[in-house]
């Protein structure tokens, strides 16, 4: 009966393709959140259909449905292949499969209904944070023995990213989450706020930045067809995002009561972010020069590409926001989503769907349905994103600049309605984009042309 | 350095563990939950609020902190650890798609809430926020003590007053309407009773006053100014139909310094809020002429006593002059901007 869960790679296809469709599910909560900015009477009194439902839907349907799981597929292909092995259990990676989609599953059904721990980015009740842990145990064991059994002695440096990814995950999300409350996944009073942007933060910076810049490391050598650039930048890339990253969550409340020291360290390893993020970048780039063409010639490399940019982007800007003088009047308002919108689909989507494309062939044997629809989904998320990016943070300055030349929250509405209207209108291009590629993903699956022979030899020998 | 199994995983392991002592390891071991000044238990009908709160993902849209460098409700008060003891979650926010609420304990009345919360729009015309007519009226009601608890003892003080006040309107209302407007002037000091709007009442200024109207005021005095807006059903006292005030002028005239006043500190106990932290000097008088001119008749602008002329004011004639005033030199004024 579940054959089809020893078929070798089949769990990293089932978690792209997942999320693929999640990203679809995503895009249309954000679409809907995103009227509901602008016309709040839309579709009027359904219960889950108000913004303060919709929204952690779309969140984390974003995060947990579409980058975080195709990011994990991606790595179940190159793990093994980056070591010359099989992975030592597909039935466990389907396991984790199965587990992982539950915890997002519960988002969409439960959410809506007011299901909900209601702590940003903490949200899936606690039997979700159960599901979701043994889905990341089950992906650190599958991993660790697939190392174990590794036919290759070096272990490239997308390996350490992928396996830490869970260890951090399995020890961090529980911590976040306080999922020793079960009741609330909440600590009393505000120290709370304390735990909740541990992970709020440590998700998208050990999670999802692991995740994409071991797969960025996996795709763009293989595409320049050369090895890469600089070990002791990987291991400085590495070490270093542990070490700062996981301490900078205070910026998200540094005008809150929490204590002073607390805020510093924040705010000093915020700026420090700036070293690991520069050292992959580097890396990579360095490792791309002279083979543009190629990069950019081939469209699964270029989403690769263009979310590296979308890295370096997001990680000038972040720590600049967490410089307390900038803070007020960037923090509360806009600007922060349209940074968040940059940091999720621009790097860990683009990565996300970058990797997907170029890894697809190589598990399938066959070519995409489309290339020309990979290159239509760069354009539109491209097109739509980055007028996300101006539009919102343009609203941002709008908000935080009269508010702190003492205008009212209130009294700044009207003037969002211009930014409001053209950020719903973009958001139908990551609709369309969720669309394009979720039937490019469907079609290839079901009738990619068979590849060439020496090509499928390239693919084995790639890694 | 070489990467083996052991040093990836012990390593990755031991620097994040020890990353996570320093960041909530130490602040677990030496952060106190010390009341503050203002805190006080939360009732159960407050919790259940709370939990309304938090299910809905109210938290998406209002922060429950205030900042030193904050201008809006609440701003009295800059957050401090000990508020939040005992809350769980404390979910202090990241937006302010709405104003924070940290504070909002008796700013408004609980009608304006209920209305509110049904609605937003009908208390908040340009509001962005959903519709919670889909929650059963108990959950509204717990929403709503949830949310007038919020600044705990100080809350309470304004809550009081707002009770007290409530008492008195109230019974003021049910004298009738000439009673019920002769309490409310008598609510306004002195000095505002007699000064009229200094502001002369320019196409310009009324135009402005209509804007403000639209956005803040509509949905409770309604487009014609006769109180009937769709919040009215709510509330009570309902909002003051403007229509009557003409049968309540002080040497023949309608004085603009009461709209001033009231528009400005709005009335404790009913549901009309203050609007000085949204609105200030001339969008205040350039609303009061607006009100006088389209819903009273006429307006007092820029009549004695007055001081010197603002500098940027041209030769203006109040074409709206109150009843006996009438100025026959000057051409007959246009109808009144009905919105």
């Amino acid at each position: 009966m579940f054959k089809f869960a020893s078929k070798p790679q089949s769990a990293a296809l089932a978690f792209m393709v997942s999320g693929s469709v999640w990203f679809v599910v995503g895009a249309v909560y954000g679409f809907m959140s995103a009227i509901h900015l602008v016309a709040p009477e839309f579709l009027p009194h359904v219960g889950a259909l108000v913004f303060g439902r919709e929204r952690p839907v779309h969140v984390n349907t974003m995060l947990y449905g579409f980058v975080g799981p195709m990011l994990v597929g991606c790595g179940l292909y190159y793990l093994p292949a980056l070591l010359r092995t099989r992975l030592w259990s597909e039935p466990l990676a389907w396991a984790a499969f199965f587990f992982w989609n539950l915890t997002v599953l519960s988002g969409p059904v439960g959410f809506a209904f007011g299901i909900t721990q209601g702590r940003e980015y903490n949200e899936y009740v606690w039997l979700a944070d159960v599901s979701l842990v043994i889905a990341v145990v089950c992906l650190i064991v599958n991993s660790a023995l697939t190392i174990a059994n590794r036919q290759e002695e070096q272990i490239y440096v997308s390996i350490w990213y992928f396996m830490a990814t869970f260890l951090w995950t399995a020890s961090n999300y529980p911590l976040g989450n306080v999922m020793w409350h079960p009741a609330t996944g909440a600590m009393p009073g505000l120290i709370d706020s304390i735990f909740l942007w541990f992970w709020g933060h440590n998700l998208p910076g050990l999670l999802i930045t692991p995740l994409a810049t071991g797969a960025a490391y996996f795709v763009i050598p293989r595409v320049a067809r050369t090895p890469l650039n600089s070990h002791t930048l990987s291991l400085l890339g590495f070490w270093l995002l542990i070490a700062l990253y996981s301490h900078i969550g205070g910026h998200h409340v540094l005008q809150s009561p929490i204590p002073n020291w607390l805020k510093t360290v924040s705010v000093v390893d915020s700026i420090a972010m700036v070293l690991p993020v520069s050292i992959v970048v580097i890396n990579l780039w360095m490792t791309a020069r002279n083979f543009g063409r190629r990069i950019w010639g081939d469209p699964a490399a270029r989403l690769v590409m263009g979310g590296v940019v979308w890295y370096i982007v997001t990680c000038i800007q972040g720590p600049l926001q967490s410089l307390p003088f900038l803070q007020r009047v960037t923090h509360f308002n806009n600007w922060t989503v349209g940074h968040a919108h940059i940091a999720m689909l621009g790097f860990g989507g683009y990565i996300a769907l970058g990797a997907m494309w170029h890894i697809v062939p190589l598990i399938t044997g066959r070519e995409l349905y489309s290339k020309k629809l990979v290159s239509l989904q760069f354009g539109l998320v491209t097109f739509g994103l980055t007028g996300f990016f101006l539009v919102l943070t343009a609203a941002g300055l709008v908000q935080g600049t009269a508010w702190h030349n003492g205008e009212t929250v209130l009294r700044v509405l009207p003037q969002l309605v211009p930014f409001m209207a053209s950020r719903a209108a973009l958001g139908v291009f990551i609709f369309t984009a969720s669309l394009v590629g979720l039937y490019n993903l469907l079609m290839s699956l079901r009738r990619g042309e068979e590849q060439e022979g020496a090509q499928l030899k390239r693919a084995e020998d790639a890694a | 350095m070489k990467m083996t199994p052991a040093v990836l995983i012990v390593g990755a392991l031991m620097v994040f563990w020890a990353s996570a002592f320093i960041i909530v390891g130490i602040p677990s071991l030496t952060m106190k939950e010390t009341p503050s000044e203002i805190w006080r238990p939360l009732t159960p009908l407050e919790k259940a609020g709370h939990r309304l709160y938090v299910k809905n993902g109210c938290s998406y849209c209002h922060s429950l902190f205030i900042r030193v460098n904050d201008w809006d409700i609440g701003a009295e008060r800059i957050a401090k650890a000990g508020d939040y003891v005992g809350v769980e979650p404390a979910i202090l926010g990241s937006e302010r798609t709405g104003p924070d609420l940290s504070q909002e304990g008796g700013e408004h009345s609980d009608d304006w809430n209920i209305a509110h919360f049904t609605n937003p729009r009908f208390t908040s015309p340009i509001s962005l926020m959903p519709s919670w007519d889909f929650l059963t009226e108990s959950e509204i009601t717990a929403l709503t003590a949830y949310v007038q608890s919020q600044g705990g003892k100080h809350a309470d003080l304004r809550q009081a007053r707002q009770r007290e006040w409530k008492k008195q309107a109230v019974e003021a209302y049910s004298g009738g309407f000439d009673r019920n407007i002769e309490w409310l002037h008598a609510q306004v000091p002195e000095v505002w009773r007699r000064m009229p709007n200094p502001y002369p009442a320019t196409e310009a200024a009324l135009q402005r006053g209509k804007r403000i109207y639209q956005q803040l005021c509509v949905n409770c005095h309604s487009p014609v100014g006769d109180g009937n807006g769709p919040a009215m059903p709510f509330l009570s006292p309902p909002p003051l139909n403007f229509t009557t005030l003409r049968r309540h002028m002080v040497e023949n005239r309608y004085i603009g310094g009461i709209f001033y006043y009231q528009i400005m500190n709005g009335i404790t106990g009913t549901a009309m809020p203050y609007f000085k932290k949204h609105l200030e000097s001339e969008k205040i008088w350039d609303l009061a002429n607006y009100l006088a001119v389209s819903f009273v008749g006429h307006t007092d602008a820029n009549t004695e006593p007055r001081g010197i002329d603002a500098s940027f004011e041209g030769a203006w004639e109040n074409r709206y002059p109150p009843p006996g005033r009438e100025r026959p030199d000057l051409p007959v004024a246009p109808p009144a901007p009905v919105p």
